[in-house]
């Protein structure tokens, strides 16, 4: 059994990993990619060699907590392999893995550091291939080091969007357009009673205005208040229609990146019955802990993304915070401060909250209609789902409709539409989100094949 | 309010019960916990099995001689399933296109063997098949299967949906079915029974001269409050599901020696299951939580995807979604529980084994012994009268 298994290999999971190691703790890191660094610092293959890899000086801490982590010989590092399962079982947790290391692994304490997802919009045509989310081609370009198609449409409410199309420009390709469906006075408004205490964390702002005047300088249009209206195409994605100003605009892309927020990794916490509540404000499930990292499961922590999406500086914070307190928990001595950790942590929160009201989607959701595919694993429409919720009616939870009509019932276990579903509940019955209970997170949380379970 | 009849439970036997009722003229009342179909009756792997089970051949106990009275009432159920379609006018994804009861080795044949002739002279038609001709039937049935048991009226259907079509054919028909409305408490009063319900935060009494518990697991613990001894026990059990497929398996797959139910659904996925434990979590006293989902038994799961790919080897490469679990309950001496407890006149149970294979046909049952004031010849030997003895202290109240 070893001391501390941390599932996650990003800022959280690494700034964690130090403060267990450092504490003499026998550390396990868990990873679906093959190489540490999470989706903020998305390795290349080791065979590629790529000059000048991720060098902007946003990414200059994580990529030295990066070179730290993978020196470190007394980290056990298990890449390219998936946790299907979680349990507590007496004073202890056991994890069912798959991948390049299958099998169990039995862990004293757990770290759930598993970061957040693209989430999936629907909208019409969403389904068409060449409609990607942000996040998708920012992989591909910081991994691959491939530009997904041109020309490139960037759309949806998330900031990231400037960020990539910076980065798609770095590449040496070209960005049609930006559209974002909230307008400039709105975003204003919105940032306004952040910006002061932002200040104290003012490098990511100075980033966002330095990708805005690099947009302007290349001429690419970032059109705020164009809202996204769908995606057409024969087979694949061949434009993109918004709403600009009272009229409607077609604009020619190969391919869309979508990016209206992220949702939190929650199936391992809600697996293993931790408590979790409605994200606010763009929707999944974050997990609730303490100061200290801890979650209401005894010996499970989280950190990072999993807590709230707030960024990966805050995730770097928040893995320090959770290594001192597994390192304080377990009786052993942590290398930093904890109060010293926690206070850095709550200086990036005015930041945090200024990027929250910016990017907030709720009052700019594209529309989609009653053909829209709201669950692409089963195809099930928009129209099946009011159907179901109809015939329910009055109380009806996430479960109970998916039972009825299958949505959320195939490969991807909701992942993409459970958001969806619980939203359109909450406005049929006038209640908050959090009022409607989800779906049962069920073994396992990632597909395995019946060989990998039966070994 | 006063009832005629009052039903706790809005699971497949509850609504099924209800419609019969409510065609009758009764105008029943079916109160709900939680939603229709939340229980058991949704949560099972939709198997309808007709054949002799493993559990009632294992050695050892009476379970055996009991097989004989499961048959007669297998026959009728079979009937049952077969005109629910058109009874109630809408596709309930019923197949009955045969099933494999499936033998790997000398032993489980002799089992097989044994168990044909005493169907067979019980009247169910099933036919002791070779490993080839099992393979006929089956192409991808692995090639050291040895022999089978067919029935061709086995098969299987769709839970997610059956009791929801109860249910709005008992609406039409007259009953009122309220949902997240929960019973705390039924005494005797008179000759009604008096049952308290919280509804929306509101708390109710109703009056009924006839009240069925169709509560699934939940009912032994109601039935002890109220000082009965019903014998049901906990049944945790889990079942998997892997993703679609092209259709290549219109049967349902058991087997006569290890826990086995394996069937392909509409949609393409492999339902596996067939009867292995999950782990009920415990309330603060110890004892099972009867609302709370149990835990998965990760031994249990590879134990049974072991069994399923061992007898269907291509299902190795499929992917595993989703295993759930749920709780069903098994009687004393596993046979159905059915109708009124002698010593609480007016209140009746239906509870104890195979309740979705046997469920339609039992709520139609109970509903009869209830407009007719007398038990059904056909279900004399499932009722809760062979348990009275077990009340013979309690004092009616």
């Amino acid at each position: 059994m070893i001391d501390i298994a941390i599932i996650g290999g990003g800022p959280a999971g690494q700034a964690a990993a130090r403060q267990t190691l450092a504490a003499g703790l026998s550390t396990t890191m868990i990873d679906e990619q093959a190489r540490p660094g999470g989706q903020i610092l998305r390795q290349p293959p080791a065979a590629f060699a790529v000059k000048g890899w991720m060098a902007g000086r946003l990414y200059r801490p994580l990529r030295h907590l990066l070179a730290q982590t993978e020196a470190d010989t007394r980290l056990d590092w298990r890449g390219s392999t998936s946790v299907a399962g979680i349990e507590r079982i007496a004073d202890h947790f056991r994890l069912t893995l798959s991948g390049a290391h299958g099998g169990t692994l039995l862990a004293r304490r757990v770290l759930i550091a598993a970061g957040c997802y693209d989430m999936p919009v629907a909208m019409p045509g969403w389904t068409l291939p060449g409609v990607m989310s942000a996040g998708a081609v920012q992989t591909m370009l910081k991994s691959q080091q491939l530009v997904a198609g041109q020309p490139i449409v960037l759309l949806g409410s998330h900031p990231l969007l400037l960020v990539l199309a910076m980065q798609i420009l770095d590449a040496g390709a070209e960005v049609a357009a930006v559209l974002m469906p909230q307008t400039y006075g709105r975003t204003m408004r919105a940032a306004l009673p952040h910006l002061a205490g932002a200040m104290f964390a003012p490098s990511p702002l100075i980033a966002a205005g330095a990708a805005m005047a690099r947009l302007r300088l290349a001429g690419v249009p970032l059109m705020m208040g164009a809202r996204p209206i769908g995606f057409t195409g024969d087979g694949r994605l061949e434009a993109v229609d918004y709403a600009w100003r009272g009229r409607t605009h077609r604009i020619a892309a190969q391919v869309a990146a979508v990016s209206y927020g992220f949702l939190p990794q929650s199936d391992l916490p809600r697996q293993v019955g931790a408590a979790v509540r409605w994200a606010r404000p763009a929707g999944g499930w974050e997990t609730l802990c303490d100061g200290a990292m801890r979650s209401s499961v005894p010996g499970l922590y989280v950190a990072g993304e999993t807590t709230g999406v707030a960024g990966a500086d805050a995730a770097m914070a928040e893995g320090e915070i959770a290594g001192i307190a597994i390192a304080l928990d377990a009786g052993a001595q942590p290398a930093s401060d904890m109060a010293r950790a926690q206070a850095r942590r709550a200086r990036l929160q005015p930041f945090i909250d200024l990027l929250r009201a910016v990017a907030d989607p709720r009052d700019v959701w594209p529309q989609a209609t009653p053909e829209t595919l709201l669950c692409r694993c089963e195809d099930i429409s928009v129209a099946q789902v009011e159907a179901t919720m109809a015939r329910l009616s009055p109380m009806a939870d996430a479960s109970a409709v998916k039972h009825r009509c299958r949505i959320g019932m195939g490969l991807c276990q909701g992942r993409s539409c459970e958001h969806a579903l619980v939203r359109r509940i909450a406005a049929a019955q006038g209640c908050d989100p959090d009022a409607v209970a989800p779906f049962r997170v069920r073994f396992p949380a990632r597909p395995l094949t019946v060989d990998e379970i039966i070994g | 309010m006063t009832h005629e009849v009052l039903i706790i439970g809005g699971g497949l036997l509850g609504c099924a019960a209800a419609w019969h009722l409510a065609r009758a003229g009764l105008a029943p009342r079916l109160i709900e916990a939680r939603g229709i179909n939340a229980g058991a009756s949704g949560q099972n792997a939709g198997s309808l099995h007709f054949q002799i089970e493993r559990r009632f051949l294992e050695p050892g106990g009476t379970a055996h001689a009991q097989g004989g009275d499961i048959v007669r009432l297998n026959r009728l159920a079979i009937e049952e399933w077969a005109g629910l379609e058109d009874q109630l006018g809408r596709p309930l994804d019923i197949h009955m296109h045969g099933g494999l009861m499936l033998a790997e080795n000398e032993a489980d044949l002799a089992l097989l063997s044994l168990k044909v002739a005493r169907e067979n002279e019980l009247g169910l038609p099933t036919q002791l098949l070779s490993g080839a001709e099992a393979r006929d039937l089956v192409p991808r049935l692995a090639p050291h299967i040895c022999g089978a048991a067919w029935l061709a009226q086995e098969g299987h259907a769709n839970p997610r949906i059956l009791a929801d079509a109860f249910a709005d054919a008992a609406k039409s028909s007259g009953a009122s079915i309220e949902t997240q409305s929960r019973l705390l408490d039924l005494r005797r009063d008179g000759d009604h029974w008096q049952a308290t319900i919280e509804q929306s935060g509101q708390i109710a009494t109703a009056r009924a001269r006839h009240v069925i518990l169709a509560t699934g697991h939940w009912t032994a613990r109601i039935a002890a409050r109220m000082g009965l001894n019903i014998p049901l026990y906990l049944a945790p059990l889990m079942m998997s599901v892997t993703d679609r497929t092209a259709p290549f398996l219109p049967y349902l797959i058991q087997h006569v020696g290890k826990r086995l139910s394996m069937k392909q659904t509409d949609d393409g996925n492999m339902v596996i299951g067939g009867g292995w434990a999950s782990a009920p979590q415990k309330m603060a006293d110890g004892l099972p939580d009867l609302d709370a989902p149990p835990h998965l038994v990760p031994d249990n799961l590879r134990a049974n995807l072991a069994v399923a790919a061992g007898v269907m080897p291509c299902l190795r490469g499929r992917s595993l979604i989703r295993s759930w679990t749920g709780m069903t309950c098994i009687s004393a001496d596993q046979l159905p529980i059915v109708g009124e407890v002698p010593a609480a006149p007016g209140l009746h149970v239906a509870a104890g084994g195979s309740m979705f294979t046997l469920g339609p046909l039992l709520a139609r049952m109970l509903a009869r012994s209830i407009i007719e004031r007398a038990m059904p010849e056909e279900i004399a030997l499932f009722s809760a009268a062979r348990f009275a003895h077990l009340n013979a202290f309690v004092v009616p109240s």
